[in-house]
């Protein structure tokens, strides 16, 4: 097989970061594979610098001393330094890269590397004695890695012939076709339900729900070890209505014992939207969801769905 | 194999620390470090009555009076009697062996400079004993006398590269004046002393009946039942002071406490030991005279808890005749008071071990002879007990093989987790054994291991000599700083060989070849100054003692463990900072050789100028940009494997001991400062007089970009298969392990690092104070990753706000 991707650009992705030794993102140890681009832009996001699928260029502003080494690097004057002021102008920035090169106090990075599927199989093979002893393999996220289907299922294909368990976390919205090029390869799906009403899942996201419940539906059938995973953020998607709407919903797919992850809602990302000069969509919400979660826990629960909270 | 009592595991599981451990706890919090000068009052009266005797039994004679004289105390929470001091946490001193370690001694009028901290209560009558004990040791102590035969042989080379940190300075790491044997422990309890005065009595008459003519062997067994005699007498006063204080004890369970102290002390050690409590006991009294013979640096060490002292704990925990909760609290209590009975340490040992507790190891597991692991009920209630203890001493050591249990693997994870890291750090029990077995060891022998101050492998059935001879361990990055200056070291002496100008080296090759010879050279002298101490040390130590009690090869003998033999002694030299000088290397020749992006010339200015020069910064972040073990870099971490084996080749070469060779083993938990402070800014991107890397085989600090795994893929590809030990260093942040999946996975990544032939790991668990550091201190944590529920980020990298919010996070899920 052609994995060399020199001439078909499918066979590129754009990647955030590939993580070793990841312990949360499916059966025991796994390297996550974070892909840029999400069709979805949930408003509690916390890794927004996957959100955009073409590389780009954060600023830390705490870290910077202020020595203008980046605006004189900076290929398309898109930035602006001086006296207690450092601007990126996102609109010139092509997040090529130089600027981060230029920077000697790390302020600035670059989110997203364009990398070929066997660069992305060299980083994740690596690890496979400890995929082996601990039952773990590859996850691949993000972002949506489902907008990079064609890329995944290379990769899945090469992780399968090594013998190595493979994973996806996926936000659901994706083309029938695209989730069906995956399917064979991959052995589970980390599956967001973020809410089944329609009208508040376009605001909060800005999408329809729609393929995402269709999605759902089609991979239950098709027997995929599934886990559903649900963010909890309080006064957005944990109402009773909005429980017995999820409870339904997978209680309705035909499965033996639906399983749920809950996902309970934290700030974290603000860092990263500074960073990206977005401002945070989530300033007006209150606390944590860690509390909250352990009630919708109880009440999923007692609506007969296996029901986790991630910690 | 021991069918495993699931039900007694879970009990362990429960238990807390008893009353009386948490007493000692407190009022250990509370006090500050006393010394007694005590003992030499009765060092000083013993030496001046021997006068023209033969020195093996001078120092029996001494030992004995130490022990029927010094003071003796019982706390009102110990259940264990014995202590070095009657203080909580006391320091003795033992100018006879050592005084250089008390600054100033050996001159009546100059200060003392007592390095302990500013509680040593140090008053005016202690400070005339120890003025009285240095009149009467000046110029009869070992180390003081060796260093005047290394003078007499290398001059001032010897003062100079102690300077430059090429090898450890004697009287600290290269723990001088001391051998560490772990007792024999098996024998002490199922004997008692009283077996091996016979013994000794039986080799006297057997010498007599046969008209032996070398006198020394008899000196030698007459010493042991002096030094034996003494013990059981050291016990009986205790016994004596128990039921005097039982008499005038009003709370009726303190009372029968004192009674069984009494009636135990009035047993043990003479007689074997019948029960747990006698074990330990015995153990306890043992262990202090061990000490009082020398008290320095090691306590002693308690090797395989876990197997020899298992009859009495599982038959008595078994019939009832001690509840679990009463063994747990002996064991606590004596585990703890070995780590905080402490010795006199030098400034220069303060800053090589950065803590002033007695060092002291636990080894728990390992297999048999047939292969079989022989973890048990015991072994998990050490790990539970060490981590309720949560003191920097003991050392907690897991002899790691395929057949270590998943039930031990689970608790010593969970040990990890309850604790701040460290406890138990794990060792592979297999890399270890085949070590010493391809040395010639016997596999009934090399099963028998045990860690000796923190993870040095040590054979329990040798007089182990590991750093006596003043060796221990010599730096590699210092050698470099050598090659780097022609020979010339930090301090602008020149204590290595010329090696030419680097920068006339037309290639990586040339400048490779001049390490090894810089090497060669310090290492060949290194093993000629220690053939020198040998026989120094010989002519004014003795250790009658512990010989009679640690070694059983001296009793056959007839022969003090310091006199060196070729059958039984074994030696250890740790070759230090290979991780600093391969990716040092890696620099050069990527920057210099490979794209010639910098000179020769140009990289050793920056480096003189410590990377404050004109181009300093930038020079330094090309070199910290070059490839860094632990990110699985092939060419880098082969570089580490070339060199860990080079230097192991050269060590061996130029061994020239009479005895089995050299074992090299790259421990020392806390050198990195020390070691650091010798050598200028590095070409890996370190200033200057920072601390090295820690550990042997950790990656530089911050240097590892591509997340634990692949520093363990590093650590396998370059090995160091030559070495008996190694110390890996892992970080992680309490967030990534608070689920209780995340305990499972962890037994499966130390499982798989450690088939793979990985020798130790240890895990450190950043706690709050850590990431405190890390928002004040970036530069420090650029590799610290957070990751909360989906959420991952590098810690530097977040607006401090957010670093609040993990902060707090943290202390919670603690």
């Amino acid at each position: 097989m052609d994995i060399t991707g020199e001439n078909n650009p499918a066979r590129t992705a754009v990647i955030v970061n590939i993580q070793g030794f990841s312990l949360h993102d499916g059966p025991g140890i796994r390297t996550v594979v974070f892909f840029k681009g999400c069709p979805l832009s949930c408003r509690w996001c916390a890794n927004p610098e996957t959100l955009s699928a073409e590389p780009q260029v954060g600023f830390l502003e705490t870290l910077c001393a202020g020595c203008g080494g980046c605006a004189a690097a900076c290929p398309n004057g898109a930035i602006r330094t001086g006296e207690g002021d450092h601007r990126v102008d996102y609109a010139r920035c092509t997040g090529c890269g130089v600027c981060v090169e230029a920077c000697p106090d790390g302020a600035l990075v670059r989110y997203g590397e364009r990398m070929t599927v066997a660069e992305v199989w060299d980083e994740v093979r690596r690890d496979r004695i400890f995929y082996r002893s601990s039952g773990g393999g590859v996850t691949a996220s993000g972002g949506e890695p489902l907008l990079r289907a064609g890329f995944v299922r290379e990769l899945f294909e090469l992780c399968r012939e090594g013998g190595i368990d493979t994973c996806i976390e996926t936000c659901g919205y994706a083309s029938r076709e695209a989730l069906g090029e995956v399917l064979s390869v991959t052995d589970h799906f980390l599956f967001d339900l973020k809410l089944i009403d329609p009208a508040r899942h376009r605001a909060h996201t800005g999408r329809e729900n729609g393929p995402i419940l269709e999605n759902a539906r089609l991979l239950a059938k098709s027997g995929a070890d599934v886990l559903f995973r649900q963010p909890v953020i309080p006064g957005l998607n944990d109402s009773p209505d909005d429980i017995e709407a999820t409870a339904a919903f997978l209680s309705g797919l035909g499965l033996e014992t639906p399983r749920l992850e809950l996902m309970p809602y934290h700030k974290l990302g603000q860092s990263k939207y500074r960073a990206l000069g977005i401002k945070y969509p989530m300033d007006e919400l209150g606390p944590d969801g860690h509390e909250r979660a352990e009630q919708v826990q109880k009440a999923y629960l007692d609506r007969g769905i296996h029901c986790t909270v991630s910690r | 194999m021991v069918e495993i009592d699931r039900q007694l595991l879970e009990r362990i599981d429960a238990l807390t620390l008893g009353e009386s451990v948490r007493a000692w706890k407190r009022a250990m919090k509370e006090a500050g470090w006393k010394l007694f000068a005590d003992r030499e009052k009765w060092t000083v009266e013993s030496w001046r009555e021997t006068v023209g005797m033969d020195l093996e039994l001078r120092r029996a004679l001494l030992f004995r009076k130490i022990v029927e004289n010094v003071e003796i105390r019982i706390q009102d929470y110990d259940l264990l009697a014995g202590r070095l001091t009657p203080a909580v946490i006391g320091c003795a001193t033992s100018i006879d062996v050592c005084g250089d370690y008390i600054p100033g001694i050996w001159k009546d009028g100059e200060e003392l400079r007592i390095t302990m901290d500013a509680n040593v209560g140090l008053d005016r009558e202690s400070v005339e004993i120890l003025r009285a004990s240095a009149r009467e040791f000046r110029g009869r102590t070992a180390p003081e006398m060796t260093y005047k035969a290394w003078e007499a042989v290398v001059g001032e080379w010897i003062r100079d590269a102690e300077a430059a940190k090429l090898k450890d300075p004697t009287l600290d790491t290269g723990i001088f004046g001391q051998t560490t044997s772990v007792l024999m422990w098996e024998k002490i309890l199922r004997e008692g002393l009283g077996g091996i005065i016979r013994e000794a009595r039986a080799h006297i008459d057997d010498f007599v009946e046969k008209r032996g003519t070398d006198i020394d062997r008899l000196y030698f067994w007459q010493a042991a039942v002096i030094v034996c005699e003494g013990a059981i007498r050291h016990a009986r006063r205790y016994a004596a002071l128990a039921r005097e204080m039982a008499a005038a004890e009003t709370r009726p369970g303190r009372r029968e406490e004192l009674l069984r102290m009494a009636e135990a002390c009035e047993r043990v050690p003479e007689h074997p030991a019948r029960t747990f409590h006698e074990a330990l006991q015995s153990m306890a009294l043992v262990g202090v005279c061990k000490n009082y013979e020398h008290p320095m640096h090691n306590n002693p060490q308690w090797g395989r808890a876990d197997q020899y002292l298992y009859p009495y704990f599982i038959r008595d925990v078994g019939s009832g005749t001690i509840s679990l909760e009463k063994a747990s609290d002996l064991l606590a209590e004596l585990i703890g008071r070995w780590g905080t009975q402490t010795f006199v340490s030098s400034e220069s040992s303060m800053e090589s071990h950065q803590i002033n507790f007695g060092i002291n190891n636990v080894m728990v597991g390992g297999m048999d002879v047939a292969g079989r692991d022989c973890s048990n009920e015991l072994s998990y209630l050490l790990l539970h007990v060490v981590g309720l203890l949560g003191l920097s001493s003991p050392t907690l050591g897991l002899r790691w093989n395929r057949g270590t249990p998943d039930w031990m693997m689970d608790k010593a994870i969970r040990t990890n987790m309850a604790t701040k890291g460290g406890i138990p750090l794990f060792e592979n029990d297999e890399v270890v054994i085949a070590r010493f077995v391809e040395d010639g060891i016997p596999l009934e022998e090399a099963v028998e291991w045990c860690g000796l101050g923190c993870v040095y492998p040590c054979l329990p059935s040798r007089a182990e000599h590991y750093g006596s001879e003043g060796v221990a361990a010599c730096n590699l990055a210092a050698m470099l700083h050598l090659v780097l200056h022609d020979g010339v070291d930090c301090n602008g002496r020149r204590t290595g060989i010329a090696t030419g100008d680097p920068r006339d080296f037309g290639s990586f090759e040339e400048l490779y070849d001049a390490l090894l010879r810089q090497h060669e050279f310090i290492t060949h002298r290194v093993f000629w100054l220690a053939a020198i101490a040998r026989k120094e040390q010989a002519k004014y130590m003795r250790l009658p003692f512990l010989s009679a009690v640690g070694v059983q090869s001296c009793m056959d003998l007839g022969q003090d463990l310091l006199i060196p033999d070729p059958a039984t002694s074994i030696y250890g030299i740790s070759d230090r900072a290979i991780i600093d000088v391969a990716d040092s290397l890696m620099a050069v020749k990527t920057l210099v050789f490979d794209s010639r992006t910098l000179t020769m010339a140009e990289l050793l200015e920056a480096l003189d100028g410590n990377f404050e020069g004109a181009r300093g910064e930038e020079i330094r972040r090309l070199c910290l940009a070059a490839p860094k073990f632990g990110n699985d870099i092939e060419e880098v971490d082969l570089l580490a494997r070339r060199l860990s084996e080079d230097s192991y080749r050269i060590i061996r070469a130029y061994d020239n001991s009479p005895f089995r060779p050299y074992m090299v083993a790259r421990e020392g938990l806390a050198w990195h400062y020390f070691g650091g402070l010798g050598v200028g800014a590095l070409p890996n991107g370190r200033k200057a007089f920072e601390p090295l890397n820690d550990g042997s085989l950790s990656p530089m600090r911050g240097a590892d970009r591509k997340g634990p795994t692949a520093v363990l893929r590093s650590a396998l590809t370059a090995g160091f298969k030559e070495s008996h030990a190694s110390v890996l260093n892992q970080k992680f942040t309490a967030s990534m392990l608070r689920s209780e999946e995340s305990v499972g996975k962890l037994v499966a990544y130390t499982n798989a690092f450690m088939a793979e032939g990985g020798t130790h790991i240890q895990y450190n668990m950043v706690d709050t104070d850590a990431l405190r550091d890390a928002k004040a201190h970036p530069e420090k944590y650029p590799d610290l990753v957070v990751r909360i529920g989906g959420f991952s980020a590098y810690f530097t990298q977040l607006s401090p706000d957010i670093q609040d919010d993990v902060i707090n996070r943290s202390e919670h899920s603690l």
